[in-house]
């Protein structure tokens, strides 16, 4: 390791963890064999992979891990909702002429018209329901199960325009300042949130967790995060191989969306049909394109003629450039051929109007119609103004251009899965969609009203008119509930925001970086599931759900930046002033020898030297003149510019290399190290420096990127054995590539891949300390670990993640051993003298919640518990009342029933197989100002027999015997092992990390240091067991020991050491169940189902089968009926109807036969009879025979 | 087999002595006797421990069970409690286990009044008797931090916070609760035998040599300087880790050495948590172990014995 272990003692971390040494980690001196490394040593400004923590820590200093949230959500606050308002046209009204006799207007029209102008936006408040206002507080807003939200005020001008018969125009205009017009809710620890810019004390001060990351919002008391939802970029050219048989061969499409995104995006396809069939005696392959809103195809050289480009000629060099290509030029044969006929604008024009949804108009109307659907709808991003044909024939050649390409194989077909051509909607671009639909309903609203207004000849009040409930409830609701759009509107997406999970700290921080595709789960296209090449450092490859939701749901990187989008014009003015050409300065000739430039996929013109432009720009970029966030994409092969500003594009942070080296030195690392506070010199100068730059995801593709320093190093001293000459970039660090939940794991890299991603998934299960404040928060469940410790084997990650300070988890000290055979198929023996002394205890919160409910205007419902004198530590047990509430019962319902109760019961009791003591009673009022109460109940969880842990390797297991110490094995130093797993786990798993983690941990415990188990680093078992050789145990962490009952030498050696153990949530006492008898469903009277309704034990269709299979046919008929569902009825047996029974009187009736005689019981179950019912309600007759039909006849012969 | 007799009689010899610290050796008895001892002085020395805790006030970060939990795990000086009655068998108090017989009962009372937070240790805890109180680490021989030593932390509260309880201790064994342990660590090892194959020794270069007794992790061999011959160092060193006879064997010279655990020869390690001395420890357990062979004996002769001694007696007469 090049500089590595000695470089970094000498500048010690500026920033010493208050918990951990910073120099602590155990790795062990490696090697220094490299000796050609010497004769570069005199460049001692190279930074080694150690400093790159420093950087790394800069950045996470600077951004946290929410910044995604953050910025997106400032985004949407402060730029799109205000072109938001500004986008919305004047509301412009004149009143509906009305027969008004007896009065003449002294003025021919008036005019009124509104218009919004600049918005407001306060800090959060609460009006209180007496009306008091006050700045509100996220824990408030937590507690008393509000809403934190910010009123939002706008400029509302109303001009009213009074026109006289002379043309005279007299306008008054009126100026409403800060019209409130609904409240936005705000993200936490965004810049319009409360707890910005707060110091870590004031948090504190204020009952906030200072490691909370915000990024989330509060609506109605519960935290909800928006969830990153995944889409296909719009304004890029697609093209795909159609599978055989098919219609068409290739098809290229674009998805056009114009810069203030307001429209759904236009669709364009062009396809090729596939090799003509023998049947039909076309002539080859025609190319044809659908526009929106024309019903059939239209074949592209009619496209053209429409668009004003009539000569074959030049068509083709709209597509071909080159006419020398001579198989592009064959392959538009057909098509050319096709379209023969069609020799004139107008014609063209007319052919595709005729193909619109008008009917029956005249052929100028037609045409007018076709003109307006190529300027404004065809591919709308090129532009909706007049006189766009030249530029729109560019690009819809160069859509055909590109599909020929593919078709001659000179470029294969499009990636749909690369994640370039991918884009996140975050927070902010959600938001911006609700509110602007949201927002244009409200002027909706407001134009009817004053159009009422104006028509009734009322005064038109604005205030009236704005309704800012709109909004307000528009935003809540989606957010509250997730259905992302109007309420029961089609086109909804459900679950786009999501209750925030607050289980672990790393759960949390993981929910908030979540990811999710829309693409239909049931779909069993494995593609867009896998993990795709492109996924590097953006998406972590180990963390996403199991089952259907695999590959669909992902998380981000550490190291991920989502661009928030910034204004195409400073490029566009830039690419102007460097000499590029547009398309009224060039002929398509020159196409060829120039490079193709696009900005947002959009073509702008061309430029004769990419080379110095592409350096420019670069430049620029690292100087930040022009935004970082930009992508800067050369095409060599297409001869192509591609530039980006868009938001959502994923890109992260790498190290530029000029020459085989970095640019940034160790005077800058010593820079970053030295500084005192962290606004003084970081991540932001490291930038701007030139140091570092963002990468996007398609800018990637064109780089050439080092893994590690070394490899630059080694690149550098021998060029010969180098793998690229041409290093662009270098990684800051490889580990960066994993997610919250996978940088937890030790040693990743040693496991299969398979156990990372059952952690990733059960870190989110384990229990710590989830935040700081836990115990002022209310959470309906929460749970919290007596002695929580943090990892003695660590990663470096896990610094950024607070992992030390927040853990989940113990050392315990685990045995790989069979003993007694009570650790069989993932169970594990624990020691019960270790339990006995608090290990693995942990508290479970549960927290109910009641309301006083107004009925009425009076009457109001009434909390009669919980009071003062007797709440906070009285021991409860299943079913007892916590909160004792009673309703009033109605007037016109107390004379129905006995007039004796003037009250009706609703109170909550507990669950009822749960026991615990009452911790906190709240006890306030809600928005409305409603009573409101909310209980927290708390019980000591110990680890007893079915409780489930796992270490840190997706190895899980149940406790199945707890053994005291004595009889537990024990070494000659007098250990025993708190764990003991069974071997069997280990082989066919694979997850040699754990193994690496024991040995590890068991040096570091001895040295007093934290081990090192960041993945891609140079340590080796090898070190690691040398290190543990020095300590005085055998060097693979081997161990004799002694069983416990007899005191003999166990045969084989005993792999013995601490590793990091999580207790997870699912615990025996939760889901412990039986019943003999018990509560029934009312419709059908067969056993409830579930636990929590004490319901039954399930018999299904496999269990039955079983019993069929026994013959155990008196068993089955008990389950399945007497056990049931068992019921008796009367039946007629002349009719085969239910009749009248009367038990008591032994009197029995079936008055349509006149029979009172001839009654049977059958025995039959409920379900069967209340179908028999709904069979007669639905005038069926099912009639019960109860004697063979032959029988029956006779007896109906005999009476007819 | 009429006559023959297998009575053995062990000996022990002490070798170091300490308060909390005691290293014997046990020879001319067999492991189940070892072991028997071992896990008597770790699960069935009865000593005191805190078992009852009634909270009077509790505003401190720390919930009633938790701190009733801590409270519980504090040793307290348990010489009383071999003369001590069970709670649970006291005829003195009806089985309540609140009278001078079988329990001890201590108050704590702390708050904070000032903005510096207040340690509440084991300190604070006042005793209704003044044999049975917290142990003391204080006094020991180490002799290091004795100015800042305050005892064991309960909770640390802030200023406002107060906690105000009290506790009954009472008698107990390690089997019940690990807070009735009065053992540490309790282990022994077979004493191993080591037989250095001289002549084959002397084939091994000094750098073999060098090597070979650098392949045990713990330092049993050693190379004596001037003659350079390997030498047992520390046979009780040897953890039976078989690397040195791996290391033999890799070096193509198996029978080196031979190493032998001796069956019948015990070196005993105790250490205990304070509550008896480690001496009296040995000594209670040896009381304790012997008392449950008398029961053994008793029951086998009468048979309402049987009754008292459940199942052991069922063994006993071969159920």
């Amino acid at each position: 390791m090049y500089g590595g272990g000695f470089q970094y003692k000498n500048y010690p971390n500026p920033y010493p963890n208050p918990n951990a040494d910073n120099n602590s980690s155990v790795v062990v001196e490696v090697d220094d064999d490299d000796d050609e490394l010497e004769e570069v040593n005199d460049e001692s400004q190279e930074i080694s992979q150690e400093d790159a923590w420093t950087v790394i820590s800069s950045y996470f200093e600077d951004k946290g891990l929410v910044r995604q949230q953050l910025d997106s959500f400032d985004e949407f606050i402060q730029n799109t909702m205000q072109e938001i308002v500004d986008e919305s046209a004047n509301i412009e009204i004149r009143p509906e002429s009305q027969h008004n006799p007896g009065r003449s207007s002294d003025f021919v029209e008036t005019i009124y018209r509104i218009s919004f102008g600049q918005i407001y936006l306060s800090k959060p408040m609460m009006t209180e329901s007496d009306g008091e206002t006050n700045t509100l507080y996220p824990k408030a807003a937590r507690l008393r199960n509000l809403t934190y939200s910010s009123p939002l005020y706008v400029d509302v001008t109303k001009r009213v325009i009074k026109k006289g018969y002379d043309c005279e125009e007299v306008t008054e205009a009126q100026d409403f300042t800060k019209v409130f017009i609904g409240k936005v809710p705000i993200m936490l620890r965004s810049s319009y949130c409360s707890l910005y810019n707060l110091s870590e004390k004031d948090l504190t001060e204020m009952g906030e967790c200072p490691y909370d990351q915000g990024g989330y919002f509060i609506v109605n008391g519960s935290e909800k995060v928006l969830i990153a939802q995944e889409k296909m970029s719009t304004n890029h050219v697609y093209v795909f191989k159609k599978r055989q048989p098919n219609k068409y061969a290739y098809v290229a499409e674009v998805r056009s969306v114009t810069e203030s995104q307001n429209k759904a995006p236009s669709g364009m396809f062009v396809r090729m049909l596939s090799r003509p069939g023998a049947k039909v005696g076309s002539s080859g392959q025609y190319i044809r394109a659908t526009l929106p809103y024309i019903r059939t195809e239209i074949p592209i050289i009619i496209v053209f003629r429409a668009l004003g480009f009539v000569a074959d000629k030049d068509i083709l060099e709209h597509i071909c450039y080159d006419f020398n290509d001579v198989q592009m030029m064959e392959l538009l044969r057909p098509s050319l051929e096709e379209s023969f006929v069609i020799q004139n604008q107008q014609v063209a024009l007319d052919y595709i109007g005729k193909r619109g949804s008008t009917v029956g108009v005249t052929r100028d109307k037609r045409i007018k119609y076709a003109k307006e659907i190529l300027q404004r709808e065809m591919l709308p991003h090129v532009g909706t103004e007049e006189y766009c044909e030249t530029k729109k024939a560019y690009y819809f050649g160069y859509v055909i251009h590109r599909l020929l390409l593919c078709v001659l194989g000179r470029r294969p077909e499009d990636d749909r899965d690369h994640y370039a051509n991918k884009r996140l909607d975050l927070a902010g671009p959600l938001l911006g969609g609700l509110f602007r639909m949201l927002f244009r309903k409200l002027t909706r609203d407001v134009r009817s009203y004053v159009q009422k207004c104006v028509d009734s000849g009322k005064d038109v009040n604005l205030q009236f008119a704005i309704k800012a409930k709109t909004i307000t409830s528009g935003l809540k609701y989606s957010i509250a509930t997730g259905n992302w759009g109007r309420a029961n509107a089609a086109g909804t997406r459900a679950g786009v925001s999501q209750v925030l999970n607050r289980l672990t700290f790393a759960s949390t921080l993981s929910h908030l970086r979540r990811l999710n595709s829309p693409i239909g789960r049931e779909g069993k296209l494995a593609k867009p599931r896998q993990l795709h090449n492109s996924h590097w450092g953006m998406m972590c490859p180990a963390e996403t759900p199991e089952g259907q939701a695999c590959g669909l749901v992902k998380n981000l990187a550490l190291m991920v930046y989502i661009t928030v989008g910034s204004a195409a014009n400073p490029i566009l003015e830039f690419l102007d002033e460097w000499s590029t050409e547009n398309f009224e300065e060039i002929s398509p000739a020159v196409i060829p020898q120039a490079t193709k430039i696009f900005v947002n996929g959009n073509w702008i013109g061309i430029h004769r030297n990419p080379e110095l432009l592409v350096r420019t720009l670069r430049q620029l970029r690292r100087q930040v003149d022009v935004n970082t966030e930009v992508g800067i994409i050369r095409d060599t092969r297409l001869k192509e510019l591609r530039l980006y500003t868009d938001y959502g594009r994923c890109s992260r942070p790498l190290f530029i290399v000029e020459k085989q080296t970095l640019l940034i030195k160790k005077r800058d690392i010593l820079a970053l190290q030295q500084r005192e506070s962290p606004e003084e010199y970081g991540w932001h100068d490291l930038v701007r420096k030139g140091f570092i730059e963002y990468v996007d995801t398609e800018e990637e593709e064109t780089t050439m990127i080092s893994m590690t320093i070394n490899d630059l190093i080694n690149a550098r001293c021998n060029p010969d054995d180098a793998y690229s000459e041409t290093y662009t970039h270098c990684e800051i660090h490889p580990s960066l590539l994993l997610g919250v939940c996978a940088s937890i794991i030790p040693f990743p890299d040693h496991n299969q891949s398979p156990r990372n991603t059952y952690q990733s998934a059960m870190g989110k299960q384990a229990m710590g300390i989830y935040v700081t404040n836990y115990q002022i928060r209310m959470d309906t469940l929460a749970y919290v670990l007596y002695y929580p410790q943090k990892p003695l084997v660590t990663t470096r990650a896990m610094e950024h993640l607070h992992f030390r300070q927040l853990p989940a988890g113990i050392n315990a000290i685990v045995a790989i051993a069979c003993y007694s055979g009570y650790n069989q198929e993932d169970s594990v023996i624990m020691n019960q003298s270790s339990i006995d002394r608090g290990f693995f205890r942990s508290l479970f919160f549960r927290t109910y919640r009641d309301e006083e409910k107004k009925m009425g205007t009076l009457v109001k419902e009434d909390f009669g518990r919980p009071n003062r004198d007797n709440t906070m530590g009285t021991r409860v047990a299943g079913d007892d009342v916590i909160i004792g509430k009673t309703t009033p019962v109605s007037q016109e319902e107390a004379q129905a029933k006995s007039a004796r109760f003037t009250h009706k019961d609703h109170s909550t009791s507990l669950r009822h197989s749960e026991t615990g003591t009452v911790d906190q009673v709240l006890l306030t009022t809600n928005a409305d100002g409603l009573r409101f109460v909310k209980i927290r109940m708390r019980s000591v969880r110990i680890p007893q027999i079915g409780d489930k842990f796992s270490s840190r390797h997706g190895q899980k297991g149940t406790i199945g015997m707890t053994c005291t110490q004595e009889d537990m094995p024990w070494t000659v130093e007098g250990i025993t092992p708190d764990i003991i797993v069974n071997p069997h786990a280990i082989p066919s798993r694979m997850t040699i990390g754990q193994l690496i983690e024991c040995i590890m941990g068991k040096v570091a415990a001895h040295m007093g240091k934290e081990g090192d188990a960041t993945p891609f680093t140079d340590v080796t078992v090898d070190n690691i067991s040398k290190a543990l050789h020095k300590c005085g145990y055998q060097m693979r962490g081997f161990e004799t020991m002694y069983n416990g009952h007899t005191g003999r030498q166990l045969t084989s050696l005993i792999f013995l050491g601490p590793t990091y153990y999580q207790r997870l949530k699912h615990m025996v006492d939760d889901k412990i169940h039986s019943r003999g008898r018990g509560p029934v469903q009312i419709l059908t009277r067969q056993p409830a189902e579930g636990r929590s309704r004490d319901g039954g034990l399930r018999f299904g269709e496999m269990e039955r089968d079983c019993m069929i299979a026994h013959g155990a046919a008196h068993f089955l008929k008990e389950r399945l009926f007497d056990q049931s569902d068992a019921y008796r009825i009367h039946v007629c047996e002349r009719c085969g109807l239910i009749a009248i029974a009367n038990l008591k009187k032994h009197s029995f009736e079936c008055r349509n036969c006149k029979n009172k005689t001839d009654i049977v019981q059958v025995n039959i179950p409920y379900a069967c009879k209340l179908l028999v019912q709904e069979l007669m309600a639905m005038a069926i007759s099912p009639r019960l025979l109860t004697k063979d039909v032959k029988s029956l006849k006779e007896q109906k012969n005999k009476c007819g | 087999m009429e006559g023959v007799s297998y009575q053995r009689f062990p000996k022990i010899k002490i070798r170091t002595v300490r308060d909390d610290f005691m290293k014997f050796e046990l020879r001319e008895t067999d492991s189940s006797i070892a072991n028997a001892l071992r896990r008597v002085m770790i699960a069935e020395v009865p000593t005191i421990a805190i078992d009852l805790v009634e909270i009077e006030v509790n505003s401190s970060v720390l919930n009633d069970e938790f701190i009733a939990h801590r409270l519980g795990l504090i040793p307290l000086t348990s010489e009383r409690a071999m003369a001590m009655r069970f709670s649970r068998d006291c005829d003195a108090c009806d089985g309540d286990g609140q009278c001078e017989y079988c329990s001890v009962e201590f108050h704590l009372r702390a708050k904070c009044i000032n903005d510096q937070t207040l340690d509440v240790t084991s300190k604070d805890l006042y005793s209704s008797d003044h044999t049975v109180v917290p142990v003391d680490f204080s006094d020991s021989s180490t002799g290091f931090d004795n100015t800042e030593n305050r005892g064991i932390i309960i909770v640390k509260l802030r200023r406002g916070q107060e906690l105000i309880l009290r506790a009954i201790a009472r008698k107990g064994i390690g089997k019940d609760h690990a807070k009735w342990s009065p053992a540490a660590t309790v282990t022994f090892m077979y004493e191993p035998e080591i037989y250095i194959n001289e002549e084959l020794m002397e084939t091994l270069t000094l750098e073999e040599k060098k090597e070979f007794v650098d392949s045990s992790p713990t330092k049993v061999f050693d190379i004596n300087p001037n003659t350079q011959q390997v030498y047992v160092h520390d046979a009780e060193a040897y953890t039976y880790d078989d690397e040195v006879l791996k290391k033999a064997e890799a070096m193509g010279k198996p029978g080196l050495v031979e190493i032998h655990a001796k069956e019948d020869s015990f070196i005993f390690t105790v250490e205990t948590t304070g509550a008896v001395k480690a001496s009296q420890l040995v000594l209670n357990a040896i009381d304790v172990l012997k008392q449950k062979l008398d029961a053994v004996r008793l029951s086998a002769d009468t048979v309402e014995a049987d009754e008292q001694f459940g199942e052991l007696g069922a063994h006993m007469r071969g159920g």
